[in-house]
């Protein structure tokens, strides 16, 4: 490259800055200087930076006329750019005059075209212009500026500025950042700006303007807090995994079976360790470069002379550093993120990388050269750090350190692989000399420790003024490899834990964690500087390049970099994910679905009958009115009625569907001469008759029921009683003899009596008798307790009113669910309703059953349901989790159970599959069983019928208009309704 | 259709620990028939006599009675000339706590005590409010014509 070059040509005004008579003609040639290349600031006595008044004068851009004579000066705004151009040696300009007044004034306006020139010793530069070494700690704008910074914002500004006026685009951008590049970075350095002049305005109160939105607070992290939706967004690109990833074998003496995606895994992983240049890297551009060609004719169109080989130059933007050469991306850090979700293996597929590379028998390693080159030997000196060439240091919660420990040894054949833990006790060796190369032979191959050891050892070692070697503890060696497992320990870079995690050193750095990003981005950064990876790793970059666009609310821009740092650097799979196959990344236990039909009680099926006959009645109506279409919402309601009463009739009665309904079906019910349905309302009636406390008995009628619970049942003989149940004169029988015969005798056209007494039985007063004896739940209140004169503690029992008001739905399911606890009374089990409402009836019933439940739906708050899930998973014993159909939400992860209940079905199946996915999912290690409720000779067979059809998942798939939709409905109503 | 639980177990103790004056054996083609014999009660104008009935238990038993009849031609104001009995646990009375056991026990103690204000057989029960004396001469003569074995 000659020492200049012609880049474009910009018109500018300028001012004059003194009066006479020609001055300057159109087409003279206009010199453009600095007054003098002034210092854009100065250090003053104390160290304090210079004050904005003297900032504006260094702006100043004077031209001259071909005798040398200042004329003028450049107006601010181009002054302001040019003058930085000039002062960082980027640009030379030279000026012709295009328009000036025979007679100048000062203050005359002066028209000036710019011809610039880009310099040779711009590109000379090299390397990145790191803005600051150090890793400034605070808050974003806590601390001014360095110099440093303040020159390198002002050169972004300043090309950014040129190109523009220039109107040369470049010719090649990363697409994904491209539209959103300049206007952000004219953005950050325009923030940078302002925070400058408040913090000027202010005097020295920069803690105030820290322009984040979290409170200085000691324990606050800083950066804002990700939307789920950001985060999805961010997670969906980084698990973008190719499946055709070839695959890496691991070495003889490591012990386990690898899967596929462990495999490529390793082979990731082993490629990002060996970080072999020329194999497998893509020629691509490093995304914040951008590609400029030269201009081929100046602006009179005259050829420009050529440069050969050099068409194009090449831009960063946000370093403002230019270069000759295409700006591959590179990654210079040996190590990653290893993010698979959990369950996934990360760390097997660790161990099986431990036993790929690093323990050879030959340390000939190139990329250890450091060790290499110097032969073994014994420590130096006290204070120096060496080489540990063969050992893994592996830094996790103090929790699984034994895990890891057991893991390594299960994953290697015996004696090639030596583990060891230090901790505690453990710690009285000197880890330097075991670790060092002289005695690379017997080394830990694994040393496994906490980060409180971590911690600890840092202090001491900063303690000591910084002795790293002090008593051969952790910070005296220089590791092959370091693993941090649960990475997220030191999401926030300013814990003491993060920081001592940094000085670490090592020759490969990794982190696993199954969330690289907790809810803040700067949880990243703390990763990323803990790998070094350059230039991210320095928090200045970080901060320009992702904090400040981010808080600036302009998301897309920020993430869009985050994805740029984080797909060279994360593997991370989930358990969702499925092969191009279809395949699951690990092959799930299987799924089975069974059908439980129900009889409706006599009761409920007067119920549904009403209301079927009325729905029909409606819909015959209507067809014959020609109506339907328009009366589409009533009949509807009415199905849907029809739907709740397979579930409990009570539900029909549901405030906010009787309000939606009523008004609908009132015009409807008027004009077909059908009186309001007090028929219905006494049909419910049975249902609603508010449970009076079936314990209010004395204890003797209790102690009598409790003595005959072992005796046969009169009715079967069955001994003892199954499911012992009590007659209002407190007869025993089983439940279901007791009921059936009461069924008989109404069946007869006669009053129901006692089996025992003859007496006439109230049908509300049949109680079953609930015992105690293996629930022992401390929160359920004792009813009846201990029989004195036997004087032995026996079980309590209780009455609970069977009556009949219980719904066919309720009773199936609790009898599932004892059944369930009886034969695995840890099993947790899901149960969905698509009405909230059948939920709120399930709930009683539970209760009364002492099965412990949680309730998880779509009115809660965030923080509530978090907490409910969490206690799901991690009750030890059995629990119940009662979830609307569509709160489910995305993502919700019910692996803990292996039992699902479905209690009612939805119009296309699918959506039910969707909710039993939550618990038939990756992780799920157990069979999943699956009971599905339906009523027998119901508007439910026949939905089912329609599943089968799929009619309605075309139409919840979009396929079809909102008419058709609406036809193809009313079809399956006719069905519903026949 | 296999054999409710309830009917074994009826059938075991009736074996086991038979009522003294009371046989029920069920046919071996089929359980729920059962030959059954009932002593007539002492001090009856039935007594020394071995009557003859047969017993079956419909399906739906024990929701509905035993069907009992005699086989054995007997005089009495509450049993027809086809052996059909006249008692209030065989018909409405029933109730699935009673059992083979209590319901041969109720026949046999019918026989101590036959009720001519609740008639099956009109001729008999007349007779009996009439001339009760005369109409045990006759059940006693039925009974050791009929009833001895």
């Amino acid at each position: 490259m000659p020492e200049e070059r012609y880049i474009g040509a910009f018109g500018v005004t300028g001012w004059a800055t003194r009066s006479g008579s020609d001055l300057l003609k159109h087409a003279e040639r206009v010199g453009i200087e600095r007054t003098k290349t002034q210092p854009t600031t100065k250090r003053g006595r104390g160290g304090k930076i210079v004050s904005v008044s003297s900032k504006r004068q260094d702006v100043v851009v004077r031209f001259t006329n071909p005798r040398g004579e200042e004329v003028g000066r450049l107006e601010n705004e181009a002054a302001a750019w040019v003058s930085t151009l000039l002062d960082q040696q980027i640009c030379k300009f030279e000026g012709t005059c295009v328009f000036a007044p025979d007679r100048v004034r000062t203050n005359d306006t002066i028209y000036l075209q710019l011809r610039c020139f880009m310099l040779k010793v711009a590109f000379d530069s090299g390397g990145f212009i790191k803005p600051s070494e150090s890793n400034r700690q605070a808050g974003i704008f806590e601390t001014k500026e360095t110099q440093d910074e303040r020159n390198l914002r002002l050169r972004q500004v300043a090309l950014v500025k040129l190109f523009d006026e220039i109107n040369l685009h470049p010719s090649k951008v990363n697409s994904t950042t491209e539209k959103h590049k300049r206007q952000g970075l004219l953005q950050a350095a325009e923030v940078a700006e302002q925070y400058e002049k408040q913090g000027a305005t202010q005097g020295t109160k920069p803690q105030s303007g820290d322009g984040s939105s979290t409170p200085p607070s000691d324990d606050a992290e800083e950066g804002e807090e990700l939307e789920q939706d950001q985060l999805d967004t961010l997670y969906k690109k980084a698990q973008s995994f190719d499946f055709d990833t070839p695959e890496a074998e691991p070495p003889e003496t490591f012990a386990m079976e690898l899967r596929k995606y462990q495999k490529q895994a390793l082979y990731w992983m082993m490629g990002k360790e060996k970080d072999e240049k020329a194999e497998h890297k893509q020629m691509s551009m490093h995304p914040l470069w951008e590609e400029y060609i030269w201009p081929t004719k100046d602006v009179d169109d005259n050829d420009l002379p050529e440069v050969t080989d050099q068409p194009t130059f090449y831009v960063n933007p946000y370093s403002g550093e230019l270069s000759l050469s295409f700006p591959v991306q590179e990654q210079n850090c040996l190590g990653g993120i290893l993010a698979d979700e959990m369950g996934l293996g990360k760390t097997i597929e660790m161990l099986s990388l431990i036993h790929s590379h690093g323990l050879e028998s030959e340390s000939s390693d190139p990329l250890n050269g450091a060790s290499v080159l110097d032969l073994p030997r014994l420590p130096r000196n006290s204070s120096s750090v060496e080489p540990a060439p063969r050992t893994t240091l592996v830094v996790a919660p103090m929790s699984l350190l034994a895990q890891w420990q057991s893991e390594a040894e299960k994953a290697s054949k015996s004696g090639t692989l030596k583990v060891m833990v230090y901790y505690g006790t453990d710690k009285k060796v000197d880890l330097q000399q075991l670790c060092c190369e002289a005695n690379a032979a017997n080394a830990p191959n694994v040393l496994i420790t906490s980060y409180g050891v971590v911690l600890s050892e840092f202090n001491q070692v900063a303690a000591n003024g910084g002795n790293r070697a002090t008593h051969g503890g952790l910070f005296s060696l220089d590791y092959f490899r370091v693993i941090l497992d649960e990475a997220h320990f030191i999401k926030n870079r300013q814990s003491k834990t993060a920081k001592a995690c940094y000085e670490i050193n090592a020759t490969h750095r990794w982190v696993l964690t199954g969330t690289p990003i907790v809810n803040r981005l700067e949880d990243l950064f703390s990763l990323v500087h803990f790998l070094r990876v350059e230039p991210w790793s320095n928090f200045s970059f970080w901060k320009t390049f992702i904090t400040v666009p981010f808080e600036s609310k302009d998301f897309i821009r920020a993430l869009d970099v985050v994805q740029t740092v984080l797909e060279p650097l994360v593997l991370r799979r989930t358990k969702d994910m499925k092969t191009p196959d279809g395949e699951a990344l690990v092959p799930l236990p299987p799924r089975i679905i069974e059908i439980d039909r129900l009889e409706l009680s006599s009761a409920e099926r007067d119920v549904y009958d009403h209301i079927f006959t009325r729905a029909k009645r409606t819909f015959n109506a209507n067809v014959e009115a020609g109506t339907v279409m328009r009366s589409y919402t009533t009949i509807f309601a009415q199905i849907l009625r029809l739907r709740q009463s397979c579930c409990h009739p009570v539900l029909t009665r549901n405030k906010n569907i009787v309000a939606d309904e009523e008004e609908a079906a009132e015009a409807a019910d008027a004009a077909n001469g059908l009186a309001d349905d007090m028929d219905l309302q006494t049909l419910i009636a049975r249902f609603t008759a508010d449970e009076e406390d079936a314990n209010n008995f004395g204890a003797h009628v209790l102690t009598q029921i409790q003595s005959e619970k072992n005796d046969e049942c009169p009715i079967c003989s069955e001994e003892p009683m199954n499911e012992q149940a009590v007659t209002g004169c407190w007869h025993s029988a089983c439940k279901q003899c007791l009921l059936d015969y009461i069924e008989h005798q109404r069946g007869k056209g006669e009053v129901p009596r006692c089996f025992n007494c003859r007496e006439p039985i109230n049908s509300r007063d049949v109680f079953e008798v609930i015992r105690h004896d293996h629930i022992n739940e401390p929160d359920s209140p004792t009813i009846f307790r201990s029989d004195a004169s036997s004087g032995t503690q026996s079980p309590s029992i209780s009455l609970r009113r069977i009556s009949c008001n219980q719904s066919a739905k309720i009773d199936g399911l609790v009898t599932h669910l004892k059944r369930l606890r009886r034969e695995d009374p840890g099993a947790k089990s899901v149960i969905f309703s698509q009405f909230t409402s059948f939920l709120d009836l399930i709930e009683p019933a539970l209760t009364r059953d002492r099965v412990r439940f949680l309730r998880f739906d779509g009115t809660m708050q965030q923080k509530q349901r978090a907490a409910v899930l969490s206690e799901f998973t991690n009750r030890k014993k059995g629990v119940v989790l009662l979830l609307s159909l569509r709160a489910g939400g995305v993502g919700l992860n019910l692996t803990c159970a292996k039992r699902v209940f479905m209690m009612d079905p939805w119009w296309s199946f699918a959506v039910e599959a969707q909710a039993i996915d939550r618990v038939h999912r990756m992780g799920q290690e157990s069979e999943v069983k699956v009971v599905r409720f339906i009523v027998s000779g119901s508007i439910e067979e026949k939905m089912l019928k329609i599943q089968d059809r799929k009619k309605f998942i075309a139409s919840s798939l979009g396929m079809m208009s909102d008419v058709e939709k609406k036809l193809q409905r009313l079809e399956d109503i006719k069905e519903l309704l026949s | 259709m296999a054999l409710p639980k309830r009917i074994i177990k009826e059938t075991e103790r009736l074996m086991a620990e038979p009522v003294p004056g009371i046989t029920a054996v069920p046919h071996e083609e089929n359980l729920r028939y059962f030959d059954v014999t009932v002593d007539g009660p002492s001090q009856s104008p039935y007594e020394g006599g071995t009557f003859k009935l047969e017993l079956f238990l419909p399906d739906d038993y024990p929701m509905t009675p035993p069907k009992v009849r005699f086989l054995t031609k007997i005089y009495h104001p509450n049993i027809d000339r086809l052996g059909r009995i006249c008692l209030d646990v065989l018909k409405s009375n029933w109730s699935p706590a009673l059992q083979i056991r209590t319901i041969l026990l109720s026949i046999q103690a019918l026989l101590g005590a036959p009720n001519p204000d609740d008639p099956l057989a009109n001729d008999v029960a007349q007779r009996w409010k009439e001339d009760q004396n005369a109409a045990i001469q006759t059940a006693r003569e039925w009974t050791a014509q009929y009833a001895k074995v």
